[in-house]
């Protein structure tokens, strides 16, 4: 009907306008890139680190943040993605050491890491494929448990199947390819990858079935599909963060992926707010540098004559306090839900 | 083109909720459905929604079953409903609201966008175009559930209530615009209603249900004149 057919005025203005929030988060990553180049190497390894998780930190974002349904799976994608490069880039030598049982056609891979890292996101995202036709029909509370058990499935499959992922052994010989470069390029990428999905029809409609399942469905739309898609979407950037934290650390162990990474992650999408991906990466880093703030502050730090030292242990209970703050005054966290804009082109609290 | 409910009957636990109930909406028409509270309207309208299986009976639009569909097939087949509750996207701008349905309705986020635009236009909402839902006055909130309805081209509009907590002049307006969108939209239109004089500026035809049972369909200059329909809705003895 014809009522339906007008065009809308001022298109490049209204696209351009859309884009601000990807630009401005592009723009703090490689500030926050280029700050640490100058740091020492010390400090440079930090800050790789705080970008590993923001690239996790955006993965957990695209499914939780538009579906509103929890997830406690990160850290199992992120072992997914760790794990499989491990195994398909580390020289056939090295593994022959540490791995002498993995399958002959396993065993002769020798990728570059670039290659092993995609492949890692390409592993999490098939495993959750699988999982996650069964699993997206759940919301609530018991999507929340299915999550925590793939976690824990994926925990003791990985610290017992000796032959692949060498049991509880760690595994080293990795390549160290990523470098402050590399890490900020993917947590653009992660935020790229973040925008254009939340940008895309799918997206709306999921978070149309975040705000009422109810009406979604009488509105036609599809929420298990569109679940589905988030959720494999999610656990292809999750699984390339851990392939990176893989060619961080050099080594793999499966300690690494278990309930302290998740809930961290967690914490760091909750208190950016995990309703914008603006929330997701302000949460990453603003948590990493409590973090280290509270790392550095145990370790004493030295200022004027004094040296200021807290106890061992005071930062978790700081960082456990920060994240009760915030849910109690701040539910929607520090971005409150919204993402970058510079303008006020959104009106809330009003009822005139 | 019609949708139509076949000796549906409805059980909640050993609770009949609805009893052999059939009712017809044509394309085009204003039917009213009306009866006390809790004589099974709004699970009629779930039932033709999709939102409740029948345990017995048919739901069939033009002569084809449709019992079996998820509730979110019925939307994408021309058949769309609103709620008492409204249950607007409350996160989400008025805008996306809209959108959301309309890229159900296979627009893309751009064309949405615009499209949103001419539907707020057509309800008197422009304004409220960036307004997070939650903000909404109830009149406003209202619409916006309407406009969301007909941003899925409905053939079929199932309105649950559209006028409970309006005031007089707001019930007025609303008349008009059912008024429009039966001709605009070349809908059929199924309102459940308790405001009489809304029920008798619209209808052409009242389905009139009462704990469950059908209890007479007809003109509602027919329906007033009823014994049982003043005795059962009124409570009236004589």
């Amino acid at each position: 009907m014809d009522l339906l057919a007008k065009s809308s005025p001022n298109r490049i203005g209204d696209r351009r306008k859309r884009l601000i929030p990807l630009v401005s988060l592009i723009v703090i990553v490689v500030l926050v890139g280029l700050a640490a180049s100058q740091g020492a190497i010390v400090m440079q390894r930090r800050v790789i680190l705080a970008l590993i998780y923001l690239v996790a930190v955006v993965g957990l974002y695209i499914f939780v943040g538009n579906s509103g349904v929890l997830s406690f799976a990160s850290s199992a994608f992120m072992a997914i993605g760790a794990y499989t490069t491990a195994i398909v880039t580390m020289a056939p030598n090295m593994k022959s050491t540490f791995l002498p049982d993995l399958p002959a056609f396993l065993a002769i891979q020798h990728m570059p890491p670039l290659a092993g890292i995609m492949l890692g996101g390409f592993m999490a995202a098939l495993i959750a494929a699988v999982i996650g036709a069964p699993l997206m029909r759940l919301s609530g509370i018991s999507a929340g448990i299915a999550t925590l058990s793939l976690m824990v499935i994926v925990y003791i499959v990985f610290g017992n199947w000796d032959s692949v992922t060498g049991g509880q052994r760690s595994l080293m010989g990795l390549v160290g390819y990523v470098k402050l470069p590399q890490a900020t390029l993917f947590a653009i990428g992660a935020i790229v990858i973040a925008f254009i999905y939340q940008e895309s029809r799918g997206a709306l409609m999921l978070r149309a079935s975040r705000e009422d399942p109810v009406a979604a469905a009488a509105s036609g739309i599809r929420i298990t599909r569109h679940r589905w898609i988030a959720f494999v979407l999610s656990a292809f950037v999750t699984g390339i963060a851990g392939a990176l934290f893989a060619h961080l650390q050099g080594t793999v162990r499966i300690e690494s992926f278990y309930l302290s990474l998740t809930f961290l992650l967690l914490a760091m999408l909750i208190v950016g707010g995990s309703q914008s991906l603006a929330g997701a990466v302000m949460g990453a880093l603003a948590l990493s540098l409590l973090g280290e703030i509270l790392r550095q502050l145990e370790r004493g730090v030295p200022i004027l004559q004094f040296d200021l030292k807290i106890p061992g242990g005071l930062g978790d209970i700081v960082m456990a306090l920060c994240l009760l703050l915030i849910l109690m005054f701040r539910p929607l966290g520090l971005a409150g839900g919204r993402e970058l804009t510079f303008s006020r082109n959104r009106t809330s609290g009003d009822n005139g | 083109m019609a949708l139509s409910a076949q000796s549906v009957n409805v059980r909640f636990g050993g609770v009949r909720a609805v009893t052999d109930v059939s009712l017809r909406l044509d394309q085009g028409e204003i039917l009213g459905l009306v009866g006390p509270n809790g004589a099974g309207k709004t699970t009629l309208v779930n039932v033709l929604s999709g939102f409740q299986r029948p345990a017995e009976g048919d739901v069939q639009i033009d002569g084809q079953s449709v019992r079996a569909q998820p509730p979110h097939w019925f939307p994408a087949n021309g058949v769309v409903r609103t709620f008492q509750s409204v249950r607007l996207f409350m996160g989400l701008t008025v805008s996306e609201n809209i959108e959301a349905a309309l890229t159900v309705a296979g627009y893309s986020r751009r064309s949405a966008r615009a499209k949103a635009g001419d539907l707020l236009d057509y309800l008197g909402l422009a304004e409220r175009r960036d307004t997070i839902a939650s903000a909404l006055n109830y009149s406003d909130e209202r619409r916006v559930g309407i406009a969301r309805a007909l941003a899925l081209n409905p053939r079929f509009l199932l309105m649950d209530e559209p006028a409970a907590g309006m005031n007089a002049a707001e019930v007025d307006e609303l008349g008009v615009l059912i008024h429009a969108i039966r001709k605009d939209f070349g809908c059929g239109v199924l309102v459940i209603e308790h405001n009489m004089r809304l029920i008798s500026d619209l209808c052409e035809r009242l389905h009139v249900i009462v704990q469950g049972a059908t209890l007479a369909v007809g003109a509602p200059e027919d329906i007033w004149g009823l014994p049982e329909f003043r005795s059962a809705y009124l409570g009236a003895t004589s």
